[in-house]
């Protein structure tokens, strides 16, 4: 039922994209075209192909930087995909059940980290996972785990981990809302017919509602993808720019940060940088056309 | 198959009740309709056979067993849902496999019963399609597959045709009979149409406002209704509604004054009634005819003037209003010359007429 | 309704539930509680008794005071409240045409305008940091709230534009035929049908929209670090690393920022997750 084109459809279309195109589209293809060009040590912009490229994977010093915050990446979206996902499901299943008393409270309440400013989380957590504040030591102590307990954002081997678990008691509201939603829209008939036919709780929700929740799953993790090889905003609130202790917690997008801005006694580099998110951009394409082109339809196939 | 007993159930949610003391027993192989307008509380009964509502109070028996505690997969029946309610990401046959995989059919077990059923529901070249790629009567047939293929003691159906267009309703209907004829199935089946009602059921309970008005045969319900409501629910356009007064009752029969100058005796069992006492009397628009000079005195009679013809071909309706402000129905075969604005006379034997009481309870008329 | 098709154990089944979702909310609430509570403490309490009470000899306002008298937090929150209300404001009434004109027009190249918007939805907008920090330079817009303001719309109007194309195509025709038939203008049937048709919508996107922009922290640091210009969460952060081991006032200033977003939350909670749940699974 389309009307036919005219001004006002321009009227209305124009003021968005052009927005949209100035400062979201374009740049990210300038940005791709910028990392063909080269800084030299006075600061002379040149076209220098894919120099920049080869120094990233190929250069020693680069690429071990680049190595190391891939590495971490890929943990870190393990580490969601592992704990944030399954938690989300768990929670999203035991909210849709029925006759669960003050759902609607304990939905509001699980929400909220999601909505606190990653500095507010980075610090708190900073606070009670110290050492010398001695919080956590002290209700570990209380549940018997006290020996357990260690300075664990500031060793190198925890880390990492430890962020992660952080930026995932933060995100679950997200995919716990999505997966929610996804479970609630699945006609009540349908799972009443289960039940009379004689299904017990485990079996309707093995093999009536996860099948249909698939496609929203497959979502669920391909947003997890994303926001994770973006992520930058938690590390720099609790560890800075520098995502120490050793740069174990380097991520690609402290990674970016660093080598757009420089730090210490490294100057920053545009192009550099630029060529960085245009790895980065890679690594995210391709992981979304892999989900869209060979998983998406999959499960939507599956579940209709 | 099964006999199904209801004795005293009554359901509340919370403070508020909705269904008022059911007796039913449906006897084996027989095929119940559960009829009555939206919100009189048929599908809350229907649910409550079936297991998905509790029961506040009383007992429901399926064979003399008592269920009130056991589980819908436990009582050994099966529910067609009105939205059909099949799983959409399953094929056909895993659709109408999935009960029978609960309760540890083995696949050659499963794979036998499916197709027989299939077969008889003439679906079997629809075994590999998924739900969406059906049209609304392949998904109702998948439906009753499904309950078939359980060989369940007592079949429930919610509403099962309401979701089909006309034509198709009417086809699904002969085939819904058959089926009941061939698996001597015992059925409930819940609607709100009193067509369906009539041309299905061995036996009819129409329900109002959570109570049981009556229950019995269609032709026990057309002929002898217990109340004004089930006489207006059966039957379309719904009863002629008459005011009038008792002048003199008995049991044999009530002398009733209909308008000035009309009084008429109808062999209804008057014996609760006073002389005096406002009455309605109910005439079926198929018994009301144009007088045509050939009536006994005995019968009844409005003069007044035609405001509506509907010609529907095999028959036509004439709408009278009298000169007291009385609208009356009538149906007869065939086509009339009349038109409106005729000024006419409408007739009806004493034979045909029913008596309410002021509380709406039917006069038992003599058989 | 109350329906129990399976009601053995259901009592059962209540309980591990509740304790499940009780735990996380539990897990949920803790962090919170504890540093809501403990910036009522003096240094001694803090350190002394972490997980207790403030009691009348450790209750202290010194942190709050230490960071309300810092003026510039109060300056923050304007920047923060303006950034964030004329994004806001701008991705909804830009988002809204431009997803009336997507859905209610036919022309050359619709659906591929569309896919363009659509994209922004999966790559994310950092990476063009560094194009965009080139083109603010240029255009003089460093340091100002102007910039953030432009790259905010950019960054939320692909996510509202799809959300409020599915509810605008769900307009009914008849109303836009009946509009048409009695000679009202384009504009008019925009601004007054259809936006008003789809305010739950609008609901959802402010939702979805509004807190990643009021808790970004890369862009206001890359734009816009100046004292001016810096917003609340930037400012936060500062704040923290600065007073790092002044306990009391960081205890404070975290406080002081999640008041206001429990306070709208605990106001708002309800339409905001109907917003969520009815909009966001597509």
């Amino acid at each position: 039922m389309k009307q036919k084109a005219g001004w006002p459809a321009l009227v209305f279309l124009a003021p968005a994209l052009v927005i949209y195109t100035a400062f979201s589209a374009w740049p990210l293809l300038a940005t791709l075209r910028l990392g063909l060009y080269g800084t030299d040590d006075v600061g002379h912009v040149s076209f220098v192909g894919l120099d920049n490229f080869r120094k990233l994977l190929f250069d020693e010093h680069w690429f071990g930087a680049f190595r190391n915050a891939m590495v971490d990446n890929v943990e870190f979206f393990a580490i969601h995909t592992l704990v944030q996902n399954p938690v989300a499901l768990l929670l999203a299943a035991l909210l849709s059940l029925r006759g669960v008393r003050g759902a609607a409270a304990y939905r509001t309440v699980l929400f909220l980290p999601t909505l606190l400013s990653v500095v507010i989380i980075g610090f708190t957590w900073q606070l009670i996972l110290s050492p010398l504040w001695g919080v956590s030591e002290k209700l570990m102590t209380l549940v018997g785990l006290g020996e357990h307990f260690g300075p664990w954002l500031g060793q190198e081997e925890t880390a990492l981990r430890t962020i992660a678990l952080i930026s995932v008691w933060q995100f679950v509201g997200i995919p716990m809302m999505l997966i929610y939603a996804a479970l609630i829209a699945i006609p009540e008939e349908v799972v009443e017919a289960a039940a009379v036919e004689g299904a017990g709780a485990w079996r309707i929700f093995w093999s009536i509602r996860l099948p249909l929740i698939l496609p929203t799953l497959g979502l669920v993790n391909i947003l997890t993808f994303v926001g994770n090889f973006n992520a930058f905003d938690l590390i720099y609130a609790v560890k800075g720019a520098l995502a120490g202790p050793n740069f174990s917690t380097d991520l690609l997008g402290t990674l970016f940060y660093r080598t757009f801005f420089g730090y210490q006694s490294e100057t920053g580099s545009a192009t550099m940088g630029a060529a960085l998110a245009t790895l980065m951009f890679l690594v995210i394409l391709s992981g979304v056309g892999l989900y869209f082109l060979v998983i998406q339809r999959r499960l939507q196939r599956i579940a209709s | 198959m099964a006999r199904l007993e209801l004795s005293n159930l009554s359901k509340s949610y919370g403070s508020s009740q909705v269904l008022h003391d059911i007796d039913l027993v449906v006897a084996d192989g027989e095929l119940v309709v559960l009829v009555g307008p939206s919100g009189c509380g048929k599908s809350t009964l229907l649910r409550m056979i079936c297991g998905l509502e509790d029961i506040t109070e009383g007992e429901m028996r399926i064979d003399g067993e008592r269920v009130n505690d056991l589980p819908p997969a436990r009582r050994g029946i099966a529910m067609v849902f009105q939205s059909y309610a099949l799983y959409p990401h399953m094929t056909v046959r895993a659709n109408m496999a999935f009960g029978l995989k609960i309760h540890g059919a083995d696949k050659a077990q499963r794979a036998a019963r499916v197709l027989a059923a299939a077969k008889a529901l003439h679906i079997d070249h629809l075994l590999d399609r998924r739900p969406r790629e059906l049209s609304g009567g392949q998904r109702q047939r998948v439906a009753i597959g499904r309950a078939i293929v359980r060989e369940p003691r007592l079949f429930l159906f919610d509403e099962p045709l309401s979701n089909l267009d006309a034509a198709l309703r009417v086809k699904t209907r002969i085939e819904l009979a058959r089926l009941h004829r061939e698996l001597a199935a015992t059925m409930v089946y819940v609607t709100h149409d009193q067509v369906e009602a009539m041309t299905l059921g061995d036996r009819i309970v129409v329900m109002h406002e959570g109570r049981i008005q009556q229950a019995g045969t269609p032709l026990e319900l057309y002929e002898h209704p217990a109340n004004r409501f089930v006489a207006s629910f059966i039957g379309s356009p719904t009863l002629n509604l008459v005011p009038a007064t008792t002048q003199a009752c008995s049991s044999a029969g009530a002398r009733l004054e209909v308008h000035a100058g009309c009084v008429v005796d109808v062999a209804v069992d008057g014996a609760s009634l006073l002389p005096g006492q406002a009455v309605e009397i109910g005439i079926r628009p198929e018994h009301l005819r144009v007088a045509d000079g050939n009536m006994s005195a005995a019968g009844i009679r409005f003069g007044g003037e035609i405001t509506l013809i509907e010609q529907l071909g095999e028959s036509h309706l004439v709408y009278l209003r009298c000169a007291d402000g009385l609208e009356l129905v009538s149906r007869a075969s065939g086509h009339t010359r009349l038109r409106v604005g005729d000024r006419i006379a409408l007739e009806a034997d004493p034979g045909t007429l029913h008596v309410f009481d002021a509380r709406g309870a039917a006069c038992v008329r003599r058989r | 309704m109350s329906r129990h098709p399976i009601r053995a154990s259901a009592l059962g089944r209540s309980a591990l539930v509740h304790l499940t979702l009780g735990g996380y909310c539990l897990l949920v609430l803790c962090p919170i509680l504890l540093v809501l509570l403990n910036s009522f403490k003096s240094r001694a309490g803090i350190f002394d008794d972490p997980l207790g009470l403030p009691t009348t000899a450790t209750l202290s306002l010194a942190g709050y005071g230490k960071v309300l008298g810092d003026a510039a937090v109060g300056h923050m929150f304007v920047n923060s409240a303006i950034v964030t209300g004329v994004s806001l404001a701008a991705i909804l009434l830009l988002g809204a045409m431009a997803a009336w004109a997507l859905t209610e027009y036919g022309f050359f190249g619709n659906r591929l305008l569309a896919l363009f918007l659509a994209f922004g939805i999966m790559v994310p907008i950092r990476l063009g940091s560094v194009a965009i920090l080139q083109e603010m330079v240029a255009l003089d817009l460093v340091n100002t709230l102007t910039a953030l303001v432009l790259v905010y719309i950019a960054q939320g109007l692909p996510l509202a534009v799809m959300i409020l194309s599915e509810f605008v195509g769900q307009v009914p025709q008849e109303l836009k035929d009946a509009a048409r038939c009695d000679g009202v203008g384009e504009y008019r049937i925009f601004f007054q049908v259809v936006l008003p048709l789809i305010r739950p919508a609008v609901a959802t996107v402010a939702v979805f929209t509004m807190v990643p922009i009021w808790n970004d922290l890369w862009f206001p640091l890359i734009l816009a670090p100046s004292e001016q210009t810096q917003t609340i969460t930037l400012g936060v952060q500062q704040f923290v690393g600065q007073f790092a081991t002044d306990w009391n006032a960081v205890l404070a200033a975290l406080s002081l920022a999640v008041l206001p977003i429990l306070v709208l939350y605990a106001v708002f909670s309800r339409q905001l997750i109907r917003g969520i749940t009815a909009g966001a699974v597509k």
